[in-house]
């Protein structure tokens, strides 16, 4: 185990050798870097030339400024690492250190949402499969797959932000869009659910109905201009937050279970109301903290109350649950800051942002104003980034949940007379979850390098545009530093997967074969 | 399984009828208070005038923050600044010329600016003051001088004599010149703030009482006189070095954010933006500060031309000025709450023939248009009477610009004063009488002269991945084959490189004009000159570019001068010029007053004039 991680670390560092001096050099002969001064008429230009030739050693022919590079680099082993300036006479690490974290805040979001719903998404296709619903998933899921996110991105613009922020000023739903939207509802219910056909028809109809109603009720209300749950929606949604989350975690038959969860609903609503002042005040994000502890007190407390025996799945059913509301009156803080963030000067009536991090200028607001921005600019190109990769986990999932269900293994549990609900998410899904770890780990590292288009049709600053300005202004030290931590990082993350997949599956060994 | 889609159905038409009802008030969008540019590049540093940080946008945020003696308005024409201060030539014989600042102008900390803060100009352009100071030498590379400046090596370096002197009130400053320099009026100085570099030098790292301000102010003046090379010395390493910052926040040291313009920085992200509010303390009119209401101005890094386009469209931005193509060009227009202004850029391209070899090239240049013997004479007349500039223009830029016109003139731009008259005397009308089809005949019949068989010719243009440059050598290619040459032209990448190598007969590039002077781009054709790629020389080109460089003449002789070159460039068959690159700039519809200049610093030359409509 240990030779074979020190084995692996090894060919790390021939890889990267071979990368970074092959993708040196071709950089190196690519572009010329004095293109712009050729070409002006300023008087110093000779001098110019001159200064930028002696800056990037362009004297020297590009292998003998690889091995002036890489003596700066290989500083990393004693202990004075050196990865150069870059153009902008910034050190690279520094770069690349303030990159990261736009970057991570752009895929993270997406990644996590890709997953969970990729994975629920694919479970339920799995179980139902060949039915109408794991047909529609899977066409969706290949359109989704084939999309180039640029397009994505550009539709998304134009009608979730540009469209949506019209429509928002007066955030009324006409009547042909809200049956358009209730029909899709209806199909998308009824073919999840299915069942003989007047099953289908009645959940049709059902589902049709409600969301008719509800949308006339937002129009009507102005909700989209007004936003607000109040205690009567967290109530009712809190309920249905502790149902959901007790029938998926230990089923609705554990009443104690069911007990708590909707005592922790009542008990959310009526934190409600000191809520309010304490996440209003001047120090938000202690209020925010207390909240939640606030929250997972209770919940154990609860599940302390109800339960005599067996109490742990009861404590991890509340705990869900309560994190669940508390999320649910933070985002009741953030819509009540909805109007002074839509008629601030800067943001002028449009909420949904189609580029950059934030308002910058934002200046003088609340903290939930803040975040309010933040969130709607994260918006579209977490929704583009989401569209696209969690296709990639729809088909994985139900691949491997189909493979787990025909294992001998399943159909002992079902002999056993376990129910459906503890065969499925208990001897199934846990099995599913391995190959997708390793997937996940590896995707990681990839989308941390692969969101250089997204960000740029997003104009995100992270690690993807300083890798693009690095290419077009022929900044060979920061190219070459984006190259070596993303090529680290991805080698790294197979190492781990590997090193993952033999601690979660005893059935592989790494090294073994030897 | 039941329960759940009971408990679903029931939550859905529960929360609906849960909603709180609003008060129902229609929105109104007040008059906006702030202006959202796009950039595609991002800033470098504070202050343009150190060696690396001349960059565009670097200048356009500098030139926001401060106000000087000129500028160039949108013609382009250069503007004399009256609100800011006056300049005039006092003597011809020795030539000296003298700067005054208006009486109470002030820097953004109050402190009222005067002549002192003209003199750093003298330290950061002339290298003989860096010498007596114990500067360093600014033409050594290796170890840059206390002031790493742009200026050294130009005009005012090689042409003032000794030091400005000062008036008795402080206000003006008096420049001698060795020589009645052409463009004295751009080569002048600025304003700098060097009470603010002083309490840098120091040590300070907040704004100072205004007591501290003159008293910095005054001891600015005397180490500048005094050749006080400690001071200058810890100036100068500030200069240099404390300016290149592309984080602003609260925690940078206000010192270096003062400025007298209508506006100063007040954040900037690394690579993100850039925001600028309203310096209180501006007066672009001595009657009270002027400005429009607009309250911010915000420059946005945006490096995708659609996600430009989409966010106008979104109004997150106000102007966006990018790079046109004939498709982005129709998005532009499409958009209902932005207007499109037109115009060109100070670029234009053109072709060139090589006619010898390059200054500094060891390889000899031997193709066809070698030389000047009749045979090199006539081919290359018939290559550039047979190169299809009219179907270029017409196919590739009047969809973007459809005021575009076909360029006649090298050294002046359509529009440009005296080009009319300059167009009709060159000789240029060897190349534009007739049709395309007539001019191939007349080129075919020149070069069957010399050759029987159709002449290779390698033309460099690059890169491959532009499309309008490769749809502009396939034009070429079909129009110069109807007239006998073959063109082998594949594009080629790092091809700026190649421009003075002898292994290519022609080029097509652009060239770009960063400011007008009396010498032009003449130096291109000097036999010596540093731009002189196509291997010219030529007596008479040398001697009127001379004239031109070294001595301040009127704008009719300059024309003459001109007249005189051009006429030998298209007697001798060295270059054409093409079209001038079309720029788009699109606007939201309420500002009022966006008005591209082709010339730094651009869209914001005329910042002050920017307003909302109702």
């Amino acid at each position: 185990m240990f030779s074979y991680v020190l084995r692996r670390l090894g060919a790390l560092i021939v890889i990267l050798f071979g990368s970074s001096f092959l993708l040196y050099n071709l950089s190196a002969i690519s572009t010329d870097p004095l293109e712009d001064l050729r070409l002006s008429d300023a008087q110093n230009r000779d001098y110019l030339i001159q200064a930028l030739t002696r800056e990037l050693r362009l004297d020297l022919p590009p292998p003998l400024r690889y091995f002036i590079w890489l003596r700066g680099v290989l500083g990393v082993f004693v202990g004075n690492p050196n990865f150069g300036l870059t153009r902008e006479q910034q050190p690279v690490v520094e770069a690349i250190v303030d990159a990261i974290p736009t970057t991570i805040r752009l895929v993270a979001v997406a990644t996590i949402v890709a997953i969970v719903l990729g994975i629920a998404l694919g479970i339920t296709s799995a179980l139902r499969q060949y039915s109408r619903f794991d047909y529609g998933m899977t066409f969706f899921a290949f359109l989704l797959f084939s999309l180039p996110i640029f397009w994505v991105a550009v539709l998304l613009k134009q009608y979730l932000a540009i469209d949506f922020n019209d429509f928002l000023v007066n955030a009324k739903i006409s009547p042909p869009w809200i049956i358009g939207l209730s029909t899709v509802t209806g199909f998308f219910w009824a073919t999840m659910i299915s069942g003989s056909r007047k099953r289908v028809l009645t959940i049709f109809a059902g589902a049709f109905l409600a969301n008719s109603i509800f949308l006339s009720f937002i129009s009507a209300t102005e909700w989209l201009s007004y936003p607000r749950l109040g205690p009567i929606a967290i109530a009712i949604l809190g309920v249905g937050i502790a149902l959901g989350v007790t029938y998926l975690s230990v089923g609705l038959s554990d009443r104690n279970a069911v007990k708590s969860t909707l005592c922790m609903a009542l008990i959310g609503t009526i934190l409600y109301f000191p809520a309010q002042t304490l996440l209003d005040s001047s120090r938000p994000r202690v209020g925010i903290l207390l909240l939640l502890i606030a929250l997972l007190i209770s919940g154990v407390a609860v599940s302390f109350l109800f339960s005599r025996i067996d109490r742990g799945p009861v404590i991890r059913t509340s705990i869900i649950t309560s994190v669940l509301i508390w999320g649910l009156i933070l985002i009741d803080q953030m819509m009540q800051a909805w109007r002074p963030f839509v008629e601030s000067d800067d943001v002028n009536y449009r909420p949904v942002a189609t580029i950059g991090q934030s308002t910058i200028w934002l200046s003088d607001v609340s903290f939930w104003v803040r975040v309010l921005d933040f969130a709607m600019h994260l918006v579209l190109p977490t929704l583009a980034l989401t569209l696209i990769s969690f296709a990639g986990y729809v088909r994985f999932s139900r691949g491997t949940l189909l493979d787990v269900l025909n294992q001998d293994y399943i159909r002992t549990a079902r002999a056993k007379g376990l129910t459906e609900r503890t065969v499925v998410m208990r001897h199934a899904f846990r099995n599913t979850m391995i190959p997708l770890t390793t997937i996940m780990v590896g995707d990681v590292a990839g989308i941390v390098g692969g969101a250089i288009i997204t960000e740029r049709v997003f104009a995100w600053q992270g690690m993807g545009t300083l890798f693009n300005k690095a290419i077009n202004s022929f900044d060979l030290n920061l190219l070459m530093g984006v190259i070596l931590f993303l090529s680290t990082l991805a080698i790294l993350a197979n190492l781990i997967a590997d090193l993952l997949y033999s601690a979660l599956d005893p059935r592989i060994r790494v090294g073994a074969g030897k | 399984m039941k329960l759940t889609r009971i408990a679903k159905v029931a939550i859905a038409t529960a929360a609906a009828a849960g909603l709180a009802v609003s008060t129902l008030t229609p929105a109104n969008s007040a008059t906006r208070s702030t202006v959202v540019l796009v950039t595609s590049n991002q800033l470098t540093g504070l202050n343009p005038s150190v060696t690396n940080m001349n960059l565009t946008f670097n200048s356009e945020v500098a030139y926001m923050q401060s106000f000087g003696f000129n500028y160039y308005d949108s013609s382009p024409k250069l503007v004399e600044n009256k609100l800011f201060g006056s300049y005039k030539i006092v003597s011809q014989k020795p030539f000296k010329v003298q700067y005054t600042v208006n009486k109470g102008k002030v820097w953004s900390d109050g402190t009222p600016i005067t002549g002192v803060d003209l003199l750093l100009s003298h330290v950061i352009c002339s290298s003989s003051y860096s010498f007596a100071a114990k500067l360093g030498d600014p033409t050594d590379n290796a170890v840059r001088p206390a002031f790493d400046a742009l200026c050294y090596g130009g005009k005012y370096d090689s042409h003032h004599v000794g030091l400005p002197t000062l008036s008795a009130d402080k206000m003006t400053v008096t420049i001698e010149y060795d020589a009645k320099i052409p463009d004295w009026d751009i080569t002048g100085p600025g304003p700098s703030a060097v009470h603010t570099l002083v309490h840098l030098a120091e040590g300070k790292t907040g704004l100072q009482s205004a007591a501290a301000n003159l008293a910095a102010k005054a001891k600015f003046e005397k180490a500048f006189y005094d050749y006080n090379t400690k001071l200058m010395k810890a100036a100068g390493d500030i200069w240099s070095k404390a300016y290149n910052i592309t984080t602003v926040d609260e925690s940078t040291n206000p010192l270096l954010l003062v400025g007298n313009g209508g506006y100063i920085i007040k954040s900037a992200i690394t690579g993100q933006s850039v925001t600028l509010v309203l310096n209180k303390r501006h007066v672009t009119n001595p009657s009270g500060p002027k400005t429009s209401g607009v309250k911010t101005v915000v420059f946005r890094v945006v490096g995708d031309g659609t996600a430009a386009a989409q966010a106008l469209r979104n109004q997150e931005v106000d102007i966006y000025q990018g790079q046109p193509t004939a498709d982005s060009v129709k998005i532009l227009s499409e958009i209902p709450t932005a207007k499109i202004i037109g115009g060109d850029q100070a670029v234009y391209e053109h072709i060139d023939l090589k006619a010898g070899t390059a200054n500094g090239i060891s390889e000899p240049y031997t193709g066809p248009f070698a030389g000047d013997s009749q045979k090199a004479r006539d081919l290359r007349t018939a290559f550039l009477m047979a190169y299809p500039r009219d179907e270029i223009v017409d196919k590739l830029i009047k969809p973007i610009n459809p005021k575009a016109v076909r360029m006649d003139s090298v050294l002046l731009l359509p529009g440009e004063p005296g080009y009319e008259d300059l167009v009709k005397n060159s000789g240029v009308s060897k190349y534009t009488k007739g049709s395309q089809s007539e001019r191939e005949a007349a080129a075919l019949a020149l070069v069957r002269k010399h050759s029987a068989t159709d002449v290779k010719i390698n033309m460099l243009w690059g890169q491959p991945s532009n499309a309008r440059r490769a749809s502009e050598a396939q034009i070429a290619k079909a129009a110069l084959a109807r007239a006998g040459f073959d063109l082998n032209a594949p594009g080629r990448s790092g091809w700026s490189s190649y421009l003075d190598s002898s292994e290519y007969d022609a080029q097509f590039f652009a060239w770009v004009k960063s400011a007008i002077t009396q010498e032009g781009n003449t130096d291109i054709f000097y036999s010596d000159g540093g731009n002189n790629l196509v291997g010219y020389k030529n007596k008479t080109v040398d001697k009127a570019v001379e004239l031109l460089r070294g001595t301040l003449l009127s704008e009719k002789d300059k024309l003459a001068q001109y007249l005189i070159v051009e006429k030998e460039l298209m007697k001798d068959a060295i270059t054409l010029p093409i079209f001038q690159h079309p720029g788009v700039t699109a606007v939201n519809k309420k500002l009022q007053n966006v008005k591209p200049n082709p010339l730094s610093p651009q869209l914001v030359w005329n910042y002050w004039e920017w307003k909302y409509s109702k």
